[in-house]
């Protein structure tokens, strides 16, 4: 039962991907597909929050911090190799560490989620205040100026293993985004499935229940926020090659944002924040057009309508609508 | 000393609706920029400008507070994470607002008192009067507290609000006009710091942050707690910043909550001073 | 007989109160034991303590004779020791099936865990309720349920508070049916309120009065003892006079 239900939910994600990736690069202007690519590395983004948030039940209120260190731990590691092969790791690893010793803090110390919300919060703006400040020669990674203010315009796109003088185009970039997307959404399926994603759903439906079950719920937390920053530095990585790093990738607008997917696409589900991620994304750039129309009040009160209206988020309201009574994923 | 009196004056007006309603709320940097625009507005308008900082700003926040709590706050109580949830949406939508009235640029706004010197040491009138003002903000509340009816009403809420309903107390009336009130101190506290913080949209992101982390490194209870965390606090992040650069002071601040929260979950009046206001 | 659980003078201070005091008692390998008395006797607090939720002030606990005062709430269950709190503690998302089989933590193999979740569920008359939603169930349901995931691992000693709290008359003698069968394989600490149910199951019983041990003997001396009815003036009902 549960079995057929995986294979059905990675055919149906293999079969949007496919033709994805064979349709838009032809019917799309070169723009847009760049936007599209956007779109994709935010759904990823909002991917790993819809793990760590939806399934772990941790709100962390900077899971934009882990897009930005992954986005700028890419661009320093490139210019500094001259040859992306090796900076794809450090987008992820890097992340994951520091999502390591914050969560080792937040967790082993067992402090609750408000104030986890205060932390999270705190240190993505620390960030954004730190890169912010770094304009200025002195402000270097090796060959990597960290540009304050203005970010790394000459962020390296990727190029294909071991042939650094090949940057890809935008269409391969693409493709590899939606791969990326798609393998992120195996993974994560698969992981759900194994003891220790059931033990991390046990944990957020009764965390002492589980504790007096012998299971350790600080390392079961630790693993999935690990796991949720690796993936939020990835989507920082698909980011920098569409547009360049910048600190705005720290910015609480985006923080917002993606807390805004994942409650409107469905907190609990994995497919509901990567449509809505893509829907609200295409919502925001449309607004943006419109003169005079703030995209922060549109989010604003999205986000609002959503709170008290829909809790659950749009995805599994519809599915309630539909008969479908348990949680989807 | 001025970093600290910042810090306690900014964030009194969450730490008044987290110490009452055990609420969060994240558009309270929102507030403070709403005060802050309603002081230099009514200022322009030809209102003398202790009237529009001292009395203008905190009326038409502490309204706005008022509606706020009617229309959003009181249909998510007991849900901290919704409130929380709900209230950043209601910060984004606030900034988005006012970008769109007014626009993205700095609002002029000089210190309304000159400069003066202590020894070796200028320092602005203002820093002073600020640091003043906050003690007083400090002691009014304290005193209304303390000696007046509605102060005894809202502790014995504060306390224990079923208690309290059944001795007649409308619970409900007491939140709306606390979140009002918080909410006119936070709008009080934004005209305060125009002067020096720049106001734009989105002056409230810088405060929201430190202002959260202080209440809730305090714990509980809203006047001895900020006052203890604002000071701790606010001394290391002065510190930090002396020493280095602004960005490493809150860095030390933020080590510093965390291993303050490590140590006191509860917060510093979870543990000391717990029957303090 | 091993003492397999046992406390030393275990104080609990919370701020001015004393809660539990200077309490020392153990209970072997098999034993049953009925840990009873008046509300605010310090009951819910010993257990707390026992099962790693509270710290105590002085004293200490031991298990097997080794020290474990202190340690945390999962240490604790991974000794081998089962807890059922008073308000049910589960998992309200997911299937009684699934439930269970979380229980069996040291059970790796998919297949073999699922039949003895099922195998537990037979065992405690439930096995129906397999497929249903925890969040559905009736209340003495939902007792049932965390009764059989506290099992289910086989612990050595399973500690109860107030089991058949909400229960109705037939789900509390099916209750005490369970607990006497269980007892044949596990070691029973059991807090409970409830008279007809301790008589129904109880062989030594702990009497705690303001945090301190009363009485500890034969449940029907204990029954008898004039301290006792004292205690639980008021509470006392007329089946616990015992005719001789």
């Amino acid at each position: 039962m549960s079995g057929m239900k995986l294979s059905t939910d990675i055919a149906a994600a293999s079969i949007v991907t496919i033709a994805a990736i064979l349709a838009l690069p032809n019917f799309l202007e070169l723009f847009a597909l760049i936007n599209a690519t956007v779109y994709v590395s935010m759904s990823v983004l909002a991917l790993s929050l819809a793990l760590v948030w939806g399934f772990g039940g941790i709100l962390c209120f900077g899971q934009a911090a882990f897009f930005g260190l992954g986005g700028y731990s890419y661009a320093v590691a490139a210019l500094n190799f001259g040859d992306t092969t090796y900076a794809v790791p450090v987008a992820i690893v890097v992340p994951a560490l520091v999502a390591a010793a914050l969560g080792y803090v937040m967790f082993y110390g067992r402090i609750s989620d408000v104030y986890m919300g205060a932390i999270t919060l705190t240190l993505t703006l620390i960030l954004f205040n730190f890169v912010n400040s770094t304009a200025g020669d002195q402000w270097r990674i090796g060959a990597a100026p960290l540009g304050g203010f203005n970010g790394i315009p000459s962020t390296p796109p990727l190029n294909l293993p071991g042939d650094p003088g090949n940057p890809l185009p935008p269409q391969s970039i693409f493709t590899i985004s939606v791969v990326s997307l798609l393998l992120c959404y195996i993974i994560a399926k698969l992981i759900l499935r194994t003891r220790f994603g059931r033990v991390i759903v046990a944990i957020r439906e009764n965390e002492h229940r589980a504790e007096l079950l012998g299971y350790d719920a600080r390392a079961y937390k630790l693993g999935i926020f690990v796991i949720g920053g690796a993936m939020a530095g990835l989507s920082g990585m698909l980011f920098a090659n569409c547009v360049f790093v910048s600190p705005t990738m720290f910015s609480l607008f985006y923080s917002g944002q993606i807390i805004i997917w994942v409650m409107v696409g469905g907190l609990g589900t994995l497919a509901g924040p990567v449509v809505g991620a893509i829907l609200l994304n295409l919502l925001t750039t449309w607004a943006g057009t419109l003169p005079d129309i703030s995209p922060s009040l549109i989010l604003g009160v999205i986000l609002l309508l959503a709170v008290l209206i829909l809790p659950r988020g749009v995805l599994p309201s519809l599915a309630v609508l539909f008969g479908h009574e348990r949680g989807v994923t | 000393m001025s970093g600290v009196a910042t810090l306690l004056i900014t964030s009194l007006g969450l730490a008044i609706i987290f110490g009452m309603m055990r609420v969060i709320n994240l558009a309270h940097g929102e507030f403070l920029m709403l005060g802050a625009y309603a002081a230099i507005l009514s200022a322009r308008a030809g209102i003398n400008i202790w009237i529009a900082m001292l009395i203008v700003a905190p009326l038409i926040v502490g309204v706005i507070g008022f509606v706020v709590e009617r229309l959003i706050i009181r249909r998510l109580y007991g849900r901290m994470i919704d409130t929380m949830l709900a209230t950043w949406g209601l910060s984004l939508a606030l900034i988005g607002a006012v970008t769109m009235i007014f626009g993205n640029t700095v609002a002029g706004f000089s210190a309304p008192l000159g400069s003066f010197a202590i020894g070796s040491f200028t320092a602005s009138a203002y820093a002073l009067f600020l640091i003043i003002a906050t003690i007083i903000l400090l002691g009014g509340i304290w005193a209304l507290l303390r000696f007046t009816a509605a102060g005894l009403i809202a502790r014995g809420t504060m306390q224990n609000s079923e208690m309290a309903a059944a001795l007649g107390v409308s619970s409900d009336r007491v939140y709306a006009v606390t979140f009002a009130a918080g909410s006119s101190v936070s709008g009080l506290a934004g005209a305060l710091i125009a002067p020096f913080s720049g106001v734009v949209p989105t002056m409230g992101s810088a405060f929201i942050a430190k202002s959260f982390i202080t209440v809730v490194t305090g714990g509980a209870a809203m006047l001895t707690g900020t006052f203890s965390a604002a000071s701790l606090l606010g001394t290391v992040a002065t510190l930090g910043t002396f020493m280095t650069t602004p960005v490493f002071g809150e860095v030390m601040m933020l080590a510093v909550a965390i291993v303050l929260l490590r140590l006191l979950p509860q917060g510093i009046t979870g543990r000391f001073f717990r029957r303090a206001l | 007989m091993t003492a397999l659980l046992a406390t030393e003078h275990l104080t609990i201070r919370f701020g001015g109160v004393v809660a539990v005091d200077d309490v020392t008692f153990s209970v072997a390998t098999g034993e049953l034991r009925c840990l009873i008395g008046p509300n605010g006797a310090g009951k819910s607090t010993l257990f707390k303590c026992l099962t790693g939720q509270i710290k105590p002030s002085v004293g200490r606990v031991l298990w097997r004779g080794r020290d474990i005062t202190g340690l945390d709430s999962f240490k604790i269950a991974r000794l081998g020791i089962g807890i059922k709190t008073q308000v049910p503690s589960l998992f309200d998302g997911l299937t009684v099936l699934e439930s269970v089989r979380l229980a069996l933590r040291r059970q790796a193999r998919e297949r073999d865990a699922r039949a003895q979740a099922m195998a537990t569920l037979e065992r405690l008359g439930i096995v129906e309720l397999a497929p249903r939603i925890v969040a559905l169930l009736a209340h003495g349901q939902r007792q049932l349920v965390e009764l059989a995931m506290v099992v289910a691992p086989e612990p050595e000693l399973i500690i109860l508070d107030e089991p058949t709290a909400g229960m109705s008359a037939e789900e509390t003698s099916r209750a005490a049916r369970v607990i006497r069968s269980l007892n044949d394989k596990h070691a029973i600490i059991v807090v409970e309120h409830d008279m007809q149910f301790i008589r129904a199951i109880a062989k030594t019983v702990t009497v705690l009065h303001q945090g301190r041990v009363l009485v500890e003997d034969d449940v029907m001396r204990v029954l008898a003892d004039r301290r006792v009815q004292d205690v639980y003036l008021g509470k006392v009902d007329a089946s616990l006079q015992v005719t001789t």
